[in-house]
């Protein structure tokens, strides 16, 4: 690829080490850090507390259903729309697990400041999903392949996959089972039974239905399946978006002789 | 080389280029302290004045703090954005390559600000209005939560958001001769959270609905969050603008040249 006169001149000012250059892009560096780990943080968390919400939020909520389904497909949006200008411009395929830790670090802060000191449930209910595994999966395939159709195929499936099983350790112990006034149900109800969410609807009528367990009783694997399969799409999908997002141009500014500006200073 | 009188003191003229960072570090501690402020607020008052809306003390605690935010938010809004227009620069076709360097690295410092106000109120504040739902029943559309995220958080970072946008075509000729579509995006999609908010009470108040975070209703905050993503095509417009404007500013050596 072929610099013009200005990228040569920069590339060699900001290169140069010690000099007012590198300090001066450096410095623009740190800003543009900062600001996408705060918008980042706040963009992603408020998609999946309004997407995925209390499937995320309780750890009865955290079935074989809804939530080995919806959550993946719901994880890939933000990373992927993002994965384009971190690629195709940063050269960074870091998009997914940025955006992991970010929602983490935003959801603990949350979990910890406002479920647990202000509203008093206890954190063996309100963890967050483990996303990190996934998604560092789908930066892998875009750092190997850089190939979008691939990254979708393998990469976006990859985030369903990974997220029963690393999320499955954690849960497990939940989902050992307890007899309570007679009837059979699982640690996890039990603490959802003990810590009365006042607006919440009954469980069993959003938890978990009965038909997908007639299918071999393979009720993870079958979620995680199509969860994958949506997740291929949805990852082709969020790139363009991304793309079409960071690619917007501009329009002409009726306001612009307000400010000294005729037209034709628009080519300045 | 001989170094002429002269070139010596040219060199001498150039002063290195300061980041100015207190604007950005003073508006960081300040809302710092205003959403730190307000989150003590809430521990120490939620849980004794803010259980009954119909209760005398929720009136002294907590409707007098959201009127207290609404008169601030107004005046502030006005006064900071009446600002930027009132002083604005009217020779931006005049504005030198260095005062250009200055004035876009000060406001995307600022954007900094704007991106740690919006994680107040698209993370901190918004999550935690979903532990208090299940905790007290919703009996109007003024709780301790929202009080707080609605009518605090969400026009804080709108206040911040429009500042900048007036700022950016009001003193960067970058930006003031064509309107940035991403920069709108940026600015005005996050503010369409504040009309969702009315559509959103609205909903709970006529459908009286279960409070689980995942209904349509809330459906509008989360598109209307998605347009923060263009705030990545704001930050490669800068980056691509300073492909052309750093040039004019330094030579190949990294040195300042005016």
């Amino acid at each position: 690829m072929k610099l013009t006169t200005n990228e040569a001149t920069l590339l060699s000012a900001v290169t140069t080490p010690n000099s007012e250059a590198a300090r001066i892009a450096r410095g623009l560096d740190m800003f543009v850090v900062a600001i996408l780990f705060f918008a980042i943080i706040a963009a992603f968390h408020i998609h999946i507390m309004l997407t995925v919400g209390d499937w995320d939020f309780w750890v009865d909520w955290k079935d074989r259903m809804y939530w080995v389904t919806a959550t993946p497909m719901l994880l890939i949006f933000i990373p992927a729309a993002l994965s384009y200008p971190f690629m195709m411009r940063f050269g960074l395929p870091i998009a997914g697990t940025l955006c992991a830790f970010c929602l983490v670090l935003g959801e603990w802060i949350s979990r910890i400041v406002g479920f647990h000191l202000w509203t008093y449930f206890p954190y063996s209910m309100i963890w967050p999903a483990i996303v990190l595994p996934g998604l560092m999966l789908m930066d892998l395939v875009l750092l190997l392949s850089r190939n979008l159709f691939i990254t979708s195929i393998f990469g976006g499936s990859a985030v369903a996959f990974a997220f029963a099983p690393a999320n499955w350790p954690i849960l497990a112990p939940y989902h050992e089972p307890v007899v309570h006034m007679g009837q059979l149900v699982n640690v996890a109800d039990m603490i959802g039974y003990s810590f009365t969410r006042t607006a919440t609807p009954e469980y069993l009528r959003f938890i978990e239905r009965g038909t997908l367990r007639t299918f071999g009783g393979e009720s993870t694997l079958i979620s995680t399946g199509f969860s994958g399969f949506v997740c291929m799409i949805l990852f082709f999908v969020w790139w363009k978006i991304g793309e079409w997002l960071t690619n917007l141009g501009t329009i002409p500014n009726v306001m612009k002789k307000h400010v000294g500006l005729g037209d034709d200073d628009d080519e300045k | 080389m001989a170094v002429t009188h002269d070139e010596v003191g040219q060199a001498k003229a150039i002063a290195p280029f300061k980041f100015n960072l207190k604007p950005m570090i003073m508006g960081m501690i300040v809302l710092a302290i205003i959403f730190g402020g307000a989150r003590w607020y809430q521990q120490w008052a939620a849980w004794d004045y803010g259980l009954d809306a119909t209760d005398p003390m929720f009136d002294k605690y907590w409707m007098t703090f959201f009127w207290a935010e609404i008169v601030i938010e107004i005046s502030l809004f006005f006064t900071f954005v009446g600002y930027m227009w009132l002083t604005r620069d009217k020779h931006l076709n005049n504005v030198k390559p260095r005062e250009e360097l200055r004035r876009l690295m000060l406001w995307v410092s600022m954007l900094v600000v704007y991106a740690f106000a919006f994680y107040f109120a698209g993370s901190f504040y918004a999550e935690q209005d979903a532990t208090w739902h299940q905790t007290v029943v919703r009996d109007t559309s003024f709780t301790p939560s929202h009080i707080m995220l609605f009518y605090m958080s969400m026009p804080v970072f709108i206040i911040i958001g429009f500042t900048l946008f007036f700022y950016a075509i009001t003193r960067l000729p970058f930006f003031a001769r064509k309107i940035s579509i991403a920069l709108v995006l940026v600015v005005c999609g996050p503010f369409m959270l504040l009309p969702t908010v009315g559509y959103n009470e609205w909903g709970h108040a006529f459908w009286l609905m279960e409070e689980y975070f995942t209904v349509p209703l809330h459906w509008g905050f989360v598109f209307f969050g998605w347009t923060i993503i263009a705030l990545s095509g704001v930050l490669i417009q800068v980056m691509k603008y300073m492909v052309e404007l750093l040039p004019k500013v330094l030579n190949e050596k990294g040195e300042l040249t005016s």
